[in-house]
């Protein structure tokens, strides 16, 4: 009797102790979630407490939308682009910094440094930077350049220069720390077989890398598909469209047009493809670990 | 060989000034007036002048910003902290179904981008009283940050052996006693790395206090910050001085924590 008291009291603490982070789960993920379903298929204003219920009318205006089919352009473009260059520029920051080289530390810290401020800030720096900073440093090279940020042609390449910077830190860790966990003896052993740099990187480093790249790839696409701060506190989409992306979207049709039934809409589809687009990346980069 | 290398390190040399330099010029602006800066945009001021500093200490909230900072990112990483271990405990103890249910629904839950439930989360603080109020933005912080804290305690107590527990039961200890004398000190590098990756996360963090502290006394430091720059546009040197300022504690937490947070990374990486 005493043994099933105690197994059941020892149950009851096991209970008890996830009680808070389930409250915490429900309170902050699982109610906004079903809120932000039911409200799509609304037409709530996303202030007043009165709404009617529409059926899939949101859903296929999102789909006759040119604006959000705009926004996801410029985000697949932003995303697709950011994610290709920081992985590049971390990786190359990561072979040669985990190389020898004198003050590896020093430049791993500058590097990193970027990712620890805020967006707001970097924005506002950078914002300056183009419009005043970088051009009275080519104007002594006789070259007279205006704000990316101000052209509809190069803003979105404005931005991702700018999320370049700050994007690299992370990425070039997780290549280190993946790195250090390649034995040395294999390049070694490759070395002595006559195999160049590019040769033992192409087939001993990389294939090893592989998971590394896997995570990378997929931490800064997903990230750079939720793009918000960066894009609101520079350009705020313009000039024109030209950098609205549907995180930007979403909150101008919720909170500035008052289309909170629709907003929620534009919202379900974008986790939608979120998901979609993590599952199928998923799938390749496993299949191509296992193949090498 | 050699001549590679010295190319290499000239090439990373030269990056790594780029990337300093956009920076230097925040600082610099920070420190000249507007007619120093007209007359000459990249030299170094005569003499050092902080009373851009002085001004925009004075004119912004920056005090008030800064502890509402530090109120809401300490505590809320206190709460993810104990939140996660004590739910990280009972998945990893209790190998049942019901546990690992709840253990995948954390997991899928930080597939969901903030973004998509913005909306709900604004009108759910409007109806529960949680705008404007530390408590509110903190729990929801929580509710955030424990989906990853999970999935870092869960996978570190289960590497925990069984062994020193079962000898704390027959010592008569209670299951929340040994949790909280024997598993919750060995819990240090997990914790340290759940500390580093939210603290960070939450005191640069834009869009939630953009939507929950709207009112002047709550701001954090980014969304002060961004009122701040919409507010002295015209004066450029008094904005980069709290540009500056406001960038100081993060990268002296930086610093200090570099081990730290360069290890979180690592590890999020594995487990991710």
């Amino acid at each position: 009797m005493g043994n099933l008291q105690r197994a059941l009291r020892k149950e009851m603490w096991y209970l008890l102790f996830i009680v808070p982070g389930v409250c915490l789960f429900i309170m902050a993920v699982v109610i906004p979630l079903i809120m932000g379903a039911r409200y799509s298929f609304t037409n709530w204003d996303g202030v007043s407490n009165k709404f009617a219920f529409v059926g899939w009318d949101n859903y296929v205006k999102a789909y006759q939308d040119p604006g959000f089919w705009a926004a996801l352009g410029n985000t697949a473009k932003y995303a697709l682009i950011l994610t290709l260059l920081v992985n590049v520029f971390s990786l190359l920051l990561a072979l040669v910094l985990d190389a020898f080289l004198p003050l590896r530390n020093v430049f791993r810290t500058i590097f990193f440094l970027p990712s620890v401020i805020s967006i707001v800030l970097s924005g506002f720096i950078w914002s300056y930077n183009y419009s005043t900073g970088i051009p009275q440093l080519l104007s002594h090279f006789g070259l007279d350049v205006t704000s990316p940020l101000g052209n509809p042609d190069y803003a979105l390449f404005g931005l991702i220069l700018v999320a370049l910077w700050q994007g690299i830190g992370s990425p070039m860790i997780i290549y280190i720390a993946g790195l250090q966990g390649i034995p040395q003896e294999l390049s070694e052993s490759a070395k002595i077989d006559g195999a160049g740099v590019w040769k033992s990187f192409r087939h001993i480093t990389f294939p090893l890398l592989a998971p590394s790249v896997t995570i990378n790839l997929l931490l800064v696409l997903t990230g750079s598909l939720k793009v918000f701060d960066l894009v609101f506190v520079t350009t705020n989409g313009g000039p024109g469209f030209a950098t609205e992306v549907v995180s930007t979207y979403i909150y101008r049709t919720s909170f500035s047009s008052f289309q909170g039934g629709y907003g929620m809409a534009l919202s379900m589809m974008f986790f939608l493809i979120l998901v979609i687009v993590t599952v199928v990346q998923m799938s390749i980069s496993r299949r191509r670990e296992v193949e090498m | 060989m050699k001549k590679t290398r010295i190319a290499v390190f000239v090439l990373i040399l030269v990056l790594a000034l780029i990337f300093l330099f956009p920076l230097y010029i925040a600082v610099l602006m920070s420190v000249k007036t507007a007619k120093q800066t007209f007359d000459s945009f990249y030299a170094l001021p005569s003499s050092l002048d902080f009373s851009n500093y002085l001004h925009a200490w004075q004119t912004s909230k920056f005090p008030v910003a800064i502890s509402n900072s530090l109120i809401i990112t300490g505590l809320s990483v206190v709460l993810i902290v104990l939140v996660s271990a004590l739910a990280g405990y009972s998945i990893a103890r209790r190998n049942k179904p019901f546990y690992n249910i709840i253990f995948l629904l954390f997991l899928s839950g930080m597939m969901i981008p903030f973004q998509v439930t913005m909306l709900p989360l604004y009108k759910l603080g409007k109806t529960l009283h949680m705008l404007n109020t530390h408590w509110g933005i903190i729990l929801i912080y929580g509710g955030f940050g424990i989906q990853m804290g999970v999935l870092f305690y869960t996978a570190f107590i289960k590497q925990i052996s069984r062994e020193i527990e079962e000898a704390a039961t027959i010592d008569g200890c209670s299951t929340p006693g040994i949790f909280f004398r024997v598993i919750l000190p060995l819990l240090k590098p997990v914790t340290a790395t759940v500390v580093v990756l939210n603290a960070l996360y939450i005191w640069n963090d834009f869009l939630l206090p953009l939507l929950y502290l709207q009112d002047n006394q709550y701001r954090t430091i980014p969304l002060q910050q961004y009122f701040f720059f919409g507010q002295y546009s015209s004066d450029l040197n008094l904005a980069f001085a709290y540009a500056v300022m406001g960038m100081i504690p993060v990268i002296v937490f930086f610093l200090l924590m570099q081990k730290f947070i360069i290890k979180g990374i690592a590890a999020g990486a594995v487990k991710g």
